[in-house]
């Protein structure tokens, strides 16, 4: 059997995984977005290195994988932004560049409007969450 | 590896998009199910990029089944184009009593 498959799959998952929730988390409190950016995208690219310098080849895969979901990451961060913008995730009303948006965007909310569970019609998105 | 893992991954979005509005997200545990074979599939392959390939492919599979349940809210809040007319799954009522999952 070959588990190489396997650790790529587990790598693959969890590293989605802590990419997705690390992207709202990280850019729900921050008040500047180029910092993340920047620090996963340098991850990333280091994590990418060491893949490419690694000779033991199920080390490789999980150093490729995990580089190259954290470079995903790093445009994650402007994608958020837009999704704060647009009210597709809810905006902060302690973080300072949050407060700006909800200012000048008059769809930014502070309601977290997918917090519901589906009902197999179309709903106003302004009834309330069940 | 890294490159191929990026367009399988970016091909996930598309997956939950349209099957959600064609299947529903009531299909979550067949489509996890597909993932977790593609996983087991991997292990048979003797060449390591393709079972690679399938292995991520499966990851795919199964981080978009936890996903299903929030694409349905985005379509029924008017965000997707909802489709009223899905493909129901087999065991229906059964799977309606079933918590989807969503990480």
């Amino acid at each position: 059997m070959n588990f190489i498959g396997v650790v790529a799959a587990l790598t693959a998952f969890f590293s989605i995984w802590f990419g997705h929730v690390a992207v709202r988390k990280i850019e729900f409190t921050s008040p500047i977005i180029w910092l993340p950016t920047t620090t996963f995208a340098a991850l990333g690219l280091f994590v990418e290195f060491l893949s490419l310098s690694m000779v033991n080849r199920p080390m490789s895969v999980v150093f490729g994988i995990l580089g190259i979901t954290l470079l995903f990451d790093a445009l994650e961060f402007t994608r958020q932004q837009k999704r704060i913008i647009k009210g597709h995730a809810p905006a902060n009303p302690n973080n300072s560049l949050h407060i700006k948006i909800l200012a000048e965007h008059s769809s930014a909310t502070t309601l977290d409007l997918l917090k519901r569970d589906p009902v197999g019609h179309v709903v106003s998105i302004n009834k309330p969450i069940s | 590896m890294g490159i191929a893992t990026v367009f399988i991954i970016g091909l996930g979005f598309p997956l939950v998009i349209h099957g959600e509005r064609i299947f529903g997200f009531l299909w979550w545990p067949y489509m996890m199910g597909a993932g977790i074979l593609l996983v087991v599939i991997s292990l048979w392959i003797r060449i390591d990029w393709l079972s690679v390939l399938v292995g991520v492919l499966g990851a795919t599979f199964v981080w978009g089944s936890t996903e299903l349940k929030e694409q349905a809210v985005r379509a029924e809040i008017g965000w997707y184009p909802f489709n009223g007319n899905k493909i129901k799954p087999p065991f229906e009522n059964i799977l309606k009593k079933w918590k989807a999952p969503h990480l």
